[in-house]
């Protein structure tokens, strides 16, 4: 008789305790967790954003070089609420370039299989997510964005962050949306995108982004 | 060790004086009734803030119409709001002065660490009460100083050797409840901006009736002027609402509230790790000055290095706050000249220093030439 009765009642006591607190504690854990990153444990699937393909807008509104219109799109978070989803809204802009491009960036997510020269940007700044504005005339860069003055051969349109004055370049070669000035450490993120006929169909969106 | 550290507590628990209470012969002096101010702009804001609640709808529908509604149909609700929002800028403002002026007289030094250390955690609470409380107002301004004060810490998942913990990441949906700025971040910065209040009047309160101390140590006349004066200020500006807040578009210029001015500028000109990293690192020369700064002495240019550093410092503030406010950061130009306008006045008062701590040295070499007759034992000795 080493375990003494008062020891034995502290034990059995204690159980319905903890594991009350781990009852309550635990779908605060869940919702407390990130949607990505490394700390996925206690999921079975990673919480993954899902949004579904998504009609954005038409490639007639893209008639010539430069045209370009703004849209939204809903991605959905897994989140631990009643519906089971969070949404976010992604802003994001359409362009079209004046010469094809291939979408890789340096993370390596690509818009679009093969080259075109329609693109589709999240206006999600990557600095610190701000939503950055597609400003067809140069000159309102250098007015309104902290003074930056674009070299010739980037003399057209441009995307500028009011936030810090982050500026990216929609047709840099080779790595459209590179960001050209200011403090952003990388450029624009893409939305992946299809061409169906007419239509522009979203089918996924690059993840970071606080939207 | 523990020990140690129990007594060293124990010695600066006795020694504590956060709101200037145990002051009262320098009530002639300004500058030494900052703290009593604390407290009191503190109260204001704390009474006015639970009858704001009354009316106040924590939701991203209802907040910014409950509002105007509280400014301009409940009687006297103006009044109320205004309190509110200056009494908390003046809590801000009076913090920060006393911090400065703690520093500069060098009264965070034995045996006023802890005071010091208690007094600056509290202007960051502050700080962060203020940015909570911003965004129940959900105007333009305010979902975007939220939006990017929160996306700083998810690049604290980009420090380097330690790779992606995912503790940005963390900090950031926990703040706020999600993956975008909405409703669930409304509820967590309402429960912040309240519940820092809420745990710091139960430990304040403790303390005043721990220590006996007088609470508020002003005459009654500089209290009413103080009132009077909030009340006029939300007579003749209450702050204009600004927009609702649009999250499919950025305003330009966006500015923050006034104490975060400088930082948004410095946001400008670092990468946004180093952005991230600055506020920490100086949040943590604050805490740590006290150990840093191991001399006795107290009288600023006694101490030419941390003099310098706190001019430095403030001069900082003012300069980036002046130039975001004009909107200009040309950022291929500006931060290799700050950092070499740094640098070069902090060589100058690391040499300084030395030429003051030989100085100093020497003179306690050579014993005083003619000891003054009045007192004989002379202090030249102390150092
Ligand atoms: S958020 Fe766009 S530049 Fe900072």
């Amino acid at each position: 008789m080493t375990v003494g009765r008062r020891r034995l009642l502290k034990v059995l006591t204690a159980i319905p305790v903890l594991g009350g607190l781990v009852a309550v504690l635990s779908p605060l854990f869940r919702f407390l967790k990130p949607n990505d990153g490394p700390w996925q444990i206690f999921t079975i699937k990673p919480d993954l954003p899902k949004g579904g393909a998504q009609v954005v807008g038409k490639t007639t509104a893209l008639a010539k070089p430069w045209d370009f219109f703004y849209f939204t799109y809903v991605q959905k978070f897994v989140q631990y609420d009643p519906t089971g989803y969070k949404a976010a809204n992604i802003a994001g802009v359409a362009v079209r370039l004046p010469k094809k491009v291939k979408f890789e960036n340096a993370s390596g997510f690509v818009g679009y299989k093969g080259e075109t020269d329609i693109a589709l940007f999240q206006r999600i700044c990557p600095h610190l997510g701000c939503i950055f504005n597609f400003i067809p005339d140069f000159h309102e860069i250098t007015a309104g964005y902290g003074g930056y003055v674009p070299p010739e051969f980037e003399k057209h349109a441009l995307m500028g962050c009011p936030c810090h004055l982050s500026i990216y370049d929609p047709a840099f070669p080779n790595d459209p949306g590179n960001v050209i000035s200011g403090p952003a450490p990388r450029g624009a993120r893409y939305f992946e995108f299809e061409i169906r006929g007419e239509d522009i169909v979203v089918t996924g969106a690059e993840l970071g982004g606080i939207a | 060790m523990l020990a140690n550290l129990k007594e060293w507590l124990q010695d600066r628990k006795q020694h504590l004086d956060l709101f200037d209470e145990t002051k009262t012969a320098k009530q002639d002096n300004p500058l030494y009734i900052i703290g009593s101010l604390v407290w009191l702009s503190w109260m204001v804001v704390i009474v006015s803030g639970v009858i704001l609640m009354l009316w106040y709808i924590p939701t991203t529908t209802g907040a910014y119409r409950s509002i105007e509604h509280i400014t301009y149909d409940i009687p006297f609700g103006w009044l109320v709001r205004g309190m509110h929002k200056y009494a908390a800028d003046m809590l801000i403002i009076c913090i920060t002065l006393r911090i400065y002026r703690m520093y500069f007289a060098g009264e965070y030094k034995k045996p006023g660490e802890l005071s010091w250390m208690i007094l600056f955690a509290s202007l960051v609470l502050g700080m962060i009460s203020g940015i909570t409380g911003y965004l129940l107002i959900w105007n333009q301004r305010a979902f975007w100083a939220a939006k990017t004060v929160l996306t700083v810490p998810t690049y604290y998942d980009e420090i380097p050797l330690l790779g992606n913990t995912g503790l940005g990441h963390a900090i950031t949906y926990i703040f706020l409840g999600g993956p975008a700025v909405g409703q669930a971040t409304i509820t967590r910065f309402y429960a912040i901006h309240f519940g820092i209040s809420v745990v710091f009047v139960i430990l304040a309160e403790v303390f005043f009736y721990r220590t006996r101390r007088r609470r508020l140590n002003l005459s009654p006349f500089v209290i009413v002027l103080v009132l009077a004066f909030l009340g006029w200020l939300s007579f003749e500006r209450l702050t204009d609402m600004g927009r609702w807040a649009n999250p499919n578009r950025t305003p330009l210029p966006i500015l923050s509230d006034w104490y975060f001015l400088a930082l948004y500028q410095l946001v400008k000109y670092m990468p946004p790790l180093w952005a991230g990293i600055a506020p920490a690192l100086l949040i943590g020369y604050g805490m740590l000055v006290p150990f840093l700064d191991r001399t006795k002495e107290t009288r600023p240019l006694e101490r030419p290095l941390f003099f310098t550093v706190g001019m430095l410092a403030l001069v900082y503030f003012i300069a980036f706050t002046a130039l975001i406010m004009l909107n200009i950061a040309v950022i291929s130009r500006d931060p290799p000249i700050i950092m070499a306008v740094t640098a070069v006045v902090m060589v100058a008062a690391f040499m300084w220093e030395l030429v003051h701590r030989r100085r100093k040295a020497r003179q306690a070499q050579t014993p005083p030439a003619r000891p003054a007759p009045p007192a004989p034992r002379a202090t030249a000795a102390a150092s």
